[in-house]
C-alpha cells in the first residue's frame, strides 16, 4: 500500500502532447478512477504510472520513491488488462503465480498465496484450467487474481471490464468495490464509462486532451463541474446546454430567459456571454413544478422524442419555432432535455411548458468554459449565490 | 435426369461415375486431391526408392544396368514400371559404416546443424524481437538490407572467409595497413558455424519478425508489469507463443545446415572426419581416384537423410501451422 504522485508530468510524442502537466496526488488507499473520452490520455498516464512508458518531463512517485525512470517490475504495482492479458500458454495457476515465479518465491508461499487469490475471485476448482476454456468473466477474474497475489502497493486497471457483456460488468463492477475493501489498497482504474466512474470511486479525475479538468469525489463532480467538459461528461443522459446573454436583471437565451441578479454571483457582469447549463432531472414540466423553490418563469416547448427508460421517461424537447435539430451538439439553443416521472401521460408532439430550478442551473463562461457559478439564487442567504466555482488553476 | 431411379442408372462405370458426381461434386474434389497427392508422392518417394534399389545391388552389378525387367503380361513382352535391385546385398548398409567412420560425419553435420541452429534462432529472436515490436526509423531499410544478404551467391563470401579463416592478417583494402590478425579457423567448426550463421540468419530473422510482430503488446506489458525485463518477455512469453514460428526456423536452419557442402567442403581442407567434413563429404569419399562404390554413397545418403525423416515427422505439425500461419496471417 502506498500513495501515488504525478509531478508536471507530460508525454509528448513526434507531434502529439498525449499527456500535458499532469499532477495528480492519490492517498493510500483511496481508489480514484481515470476518466474521459478515447485519446483524453488516460491511458497514457497509466502507463506513464506503470512504466511502460516514460514520461517527457516530469516525475512519479510511488510511497516515497521517485520511480519515474525504475522499469515496471521494480515499481510494486500489479496491473489489469483491457484485454485481460492472460498468457495463453500457461494454465490459470501459472498464470496466477507467474509474478511470483520470477521473483523466486518459495512453492509453500507461492501456493500459499494463490489460493487465497483465487478464493477472492472465485475461482477455486479452475486452477488448472487453460485461458481459452475460460468464458470472459472467468478470465478477467484470473487477471485479478494475478494482480492480488503480488501484493502491490498500487493496483492499475485499465478499463478492465470493457470487454465484458453488460450484466457482467455491472456484476464485476461490484466485486471490484468489494475487493477493494478487502484489501485496502490504491486503485487507479482507467475507465471512459462515466457510470463506472461515478459508482466505485472514491474521487474522479476527469481527463481531456491529456489535460487534468477536475479530480473530486463523483458527486461534486456532479453537482459542481469545474467546466464545460465536465459538466457535459458526467452524467448520462448529458447537461442540457444553451447559449445566453446576461442582462441587467436575468440571463436571456434565445428561446427563454432566466431571473438573474448579476450582482449576486462574482465574475459576470451585464453583457457577458455565458453557457448555461441544466441537467435534464432539473426540468420540470409545469403541473410538477410546485416542489420547485426557485423556479424560473414557464418555458414553452413542444415534446419531440420520448425515451422511457422505466423508472423515468427522457424527453427531447424543442424550443421556439421548434424546427427539429439533427445536432448532435450539446449546445444546441434549441432542444432542452426533461426527465420526467414514468408515469407522465405526456405525448409526442404535445406543447408544454417546462420550468428550471434556478438553485441547479450552471453557468459557464463562454470562452474559457470555466464555470462560473452552481446555482443561480441565493439560497443561503449570505449574500453570494449557490456555490461559488472555484478556479482550476 | 429427374429421379434417381434404379432402372434408370446409365450404363458403364464411367457414365456412372459422372452421373453420381454430377450429383455429388465432392466425389471430384476428393478425386481430384488423391490425383494430386499420387503425384506429389510418386515425385518425392521415388528418389528414395530409387536409392534403395542402388543400396542394395552389388556395386558390380550397378554398371550393367538392367534395372528395368521385362515381364510377360497377356503374352506381349511389357518393361516393368518401377526399376527393381539387381541382386541383394543389405550389407552395404555395414560396409557404409566399416569403409569410412561414416557416424563421424553425421555426428560433424549433427554438431554443426544444432549449434548453428542456437546461433541463428537467439540472434534472430533480439532481431525479430527488435523488428517485429519497435518502432524506430529506418527500420524497414534495415529490414531490407538484412534480406538483401539472402540474395548474395554465398560463393562470393567463400574466398575472403577462407582467406581470414585460414589466419592471414586483414588489410584494409587497397592499402596494406593491417585491420585484424585473425586466429585460424580452418578444419574447425567455427570456419563453418560462422558462416552459416550468417547466411541462414536472414530467412530465420524474417520468420521471427513476423510471428513476434503478431503477440499482443499487451501480453509483453503484462509480462513486463509483472517482473520480466522486456528480454525475459521475449524469451518467457512471446517465444512460447511463437513456438509454430520458432520451430519453422529452427527445422530450415537445421535442415539447410545438415545438408550444406559447399562451404563445408572448402573450409575442411580435406574430406576427414577430424576435419569437421560433413554428412556430404563423408558420401563423397566413397570415390576414389580408381573406384566409385555407388551402392555404398546410396547406402550412405539413405542412412543420412533418416535423421531428417524423424525430426520432420515429428516436427510436420508445427512446420506446417508455421509456415501457413505466417503466410495467412501478413
Amino acid at each position: 500500500m502506498a500513495s501515488l504522485k504525478l509531478e508536471h508530468v507530460t508525454k509528448r510524442y513526434e507531434d502529439v502532447t498525449a499527456v500535458d502537466d499532469m499532477n495528480l496526488d492519490i492517498e493510500d488507499g483511496e481508489f480514484v478512477c481515470l476518466v474521459g473520452p478515447s485519446g483524453c490520455g488516460k491511458s497514457t498516464t497509466m502507463e506513464t504510472i506503470a512504466g511502460l512508458t516514460i514520461p517527457t518531463e516530469g516525475k512519479v512517485f510511488i510511497g516515497d520513491r521517485d520511480v519515474t525512470n525504475l522499469p515496471p517490475k521494480d515499481r510494486g504495482i500489479a496491473m489489469v488488462f483491457q484485454n485481460i492479458a492472460l498468457f495463453p500458454h500457461m494454465d490459470v495457476y501459472d498464470n496466477i503465480s507467474f509474478g511470483l515465479r520470477l521473483r523466486d518465491f518459495p512453492k509453500e508461499e507461492i501456493d500459499r498465496r494463490v489460493e487465497r487469490a483465487a478464493d477472492i475471485v472465485q475461482l477455486e476448482g479452475m486452477l488448472e484450467r487453460m485461458p481459452d476454456e475460460m468464458s470472459g468473466g472467468q478470465r478477467q477474474r484470473v487477471a485479478i487474481a494475478r494482480a492480488i497475489v503480488r501484493e502491490p502497493d498500487v493496483f492499475l486497471m485499465d478499463e478492465p471490464l470493457a470487454n465484458l457483456d453488460a450484466k457482467l460488468r455491472v456484476h464485476m463492477r461490484t466485486e471490484l468495490q468489494r475487493l477493494h475493501k478487502e484489501l485496502d489498497t490504491t486503485i487507479i482504474y482507467v475507465t471512459h464509462d462515466q457510470a463506472e466512474a461515478m459508482t466505485m470511486s472514491d474521487r474522479i479525475a476527469v481527463l481531456d486532451t491529456g489535460e487534468l479538468q477536475q479530480i473530486d469525489p463523483p458527486l461534486v463532480c456532479y453537482n459542481e463541474p469545474t467546466n464545460l467538459f465536465v459538466a457535459g461528461f458526467i452524467g448520462s443522459p448529458s447537461m442540457n446546454f444553451v447559449n445566453g446573454s446576461v442582462g441587467a436583471d436575468a440571463i436571456e437565451t434565445p428561446n427563454f430567459s432566466i431571473e438573474f441578479d448579476p450582482a449576486r454571483v462574482d465574475g459576470v457582469a451585464p453583457g457577458d456571454d455565458v453557457t448555461v447549463g441544466v441537467r435534464p432531472e432539473d426540468v420540470y414540466p409545469v403541473p410538477e413544478a410546485d416542489d420547485v423553490s426557485h423556479p424560473t418563469a414557464a418555458i414553452q416547448a413542444r415534446s419531440d422524442v420520448l425515451e422511457p427508460m422505466g423508472d423515468e421517461i427522457f424527453a427531447y424537447l424543442l424550443l421556439g419555432d421548434g424546427e427539429t435539430s439533427m445536432s448532435q451538439e450539446a449546445a444546441t439553443d434549441d432542444q432542452l432535455l426533461m426527465s420526467i416521472e414514468p408515469d407522465s401521460d405526456l405525448q409526442e408532439d404535445e406543447t408544454v411548458s417546462v420550468v428550471l430550478d434556478r438553485r441547479k442551473i450552471h453557468l459557464f463562461d463562454d470562452t474559457t468554459g470555466d464555470a462560473i457559478a452552481h446555482g443561480i439564487v441565493d439560497v443561503t442567504g449570505d449574500g453570494s449565490a449557490g456555490t461559488r466555482a472555484e478556479s482550476d488553476d | 435426369m429427374a429421379t434417381i431411379d434404379d432402372t434408370d442408372e446409365p450404363d458403364g462405370p464411367l457414365n456412372r461415375w459422372v452421373q453420381r458426381a454430377i450429383e455429388d461434386p465432392e466425389r471430384v474434389y476428393r478425386a481430384l486431391f488423391y490425383t494430386a497427392m499420387i503425384f506429389f508422392m510418386v515425385t518425392t518417394l521415388f528418389p528414395f526408392y530409387w536409392l534403395l534399389v542402388l543400396a542394395v545391388t552389388p556395386n558390380s552389378e550397378i554398371i550393367g544396368g538392367g534395372f528395368i525387367p521385362e515381364i510377360e503380361l497377356f503374352g506381349a513382352t511389357v518393361p516393368f514400371p518401377l526399376p527393381v535391385p539387381q541382386g541383394f546385398n543389405p550389407g552395404a548398409f555395414v560396409d557404409v559404416f566399416r569403409e569410412i567412420p561414416f557416424h563421424l560425419y553425421m555426428l560433424n553435420s549433427f554438431a554443426l546443424a544444432v549449434t548453428t541452429t542456437i546461433i541463428v534462432l537467439v540472434v534472430a529472436s533480439l532481431a525479430g524481437y527488435v523488428f517485429g515490436r519497435l518502432e524506430f526509423p529506418g527500420r524497414a531499410v534495415l529490414m531490407l538490407a538484412i534480406l538483401a544478404i539472402s540474395y548474395f551467391p554465398p560463393a562470393a563470401f567463400v574466398v575472403p572467409l577462407y582467406d581470414i579463416f585460414a589466419g592471414n592478417a586483414v588489410n584494409i583494402p587497397f592499402t596494406d595497413v593491417a585491420l585484424f590478425q585473425s586466429i585460424e579457423l580452418l578444419n574447425t567448426p567455427g570456419s563453418m558455424v560462422l558462416p552459416f550463421s550468417a547466411l541462414f540468419m536472414p530467412l530465420s530473422i524474417f520468420i521471427l519478425t513476423t510471428f513476434y510482430g503478431q503477440i499482443p503488446d499487451g501480453l509483453e506489458d503484462a509480462a513486463r508489469v509483472e517482473g520480466t525485463t522486456r528480454l525475459g518477455a521475449l524469451f518467457r512469453v512471446i517465444m512460447p507463443l511463437s513456438a509454430p514460428g520458432v520451430a519453422t526456423a529452427a527445422v530450415l536452419t537445421f535442415i539447410s545446415v545438415y545438408n550444406e557442402y559447399f562451404f563445408s567442403s572448402i573450409m575442411a581442407t580435406s574430406p576427414q572426419a577430424g576435419n569437421w567434413s560433413p554428412l556430404v563429404g563423408g558420401i563423397l569419399s566413397y570415390q576414389t581416384q580408381y573406384t566409385t562404390s555407388f551402392n555404398l554413397m546410396a547406402a550412405a545418403s539413405v542412412v543420412g537423410v533418416l535423421p531428417m525423416l524423424i525430426l520432420v515427422v515429428v516436427a510436420q505439425e508445427r512446420i506446417v501451422s508455421g509456415l501457413t500461419s505466417g503466410a495467412l496471417k501478413e
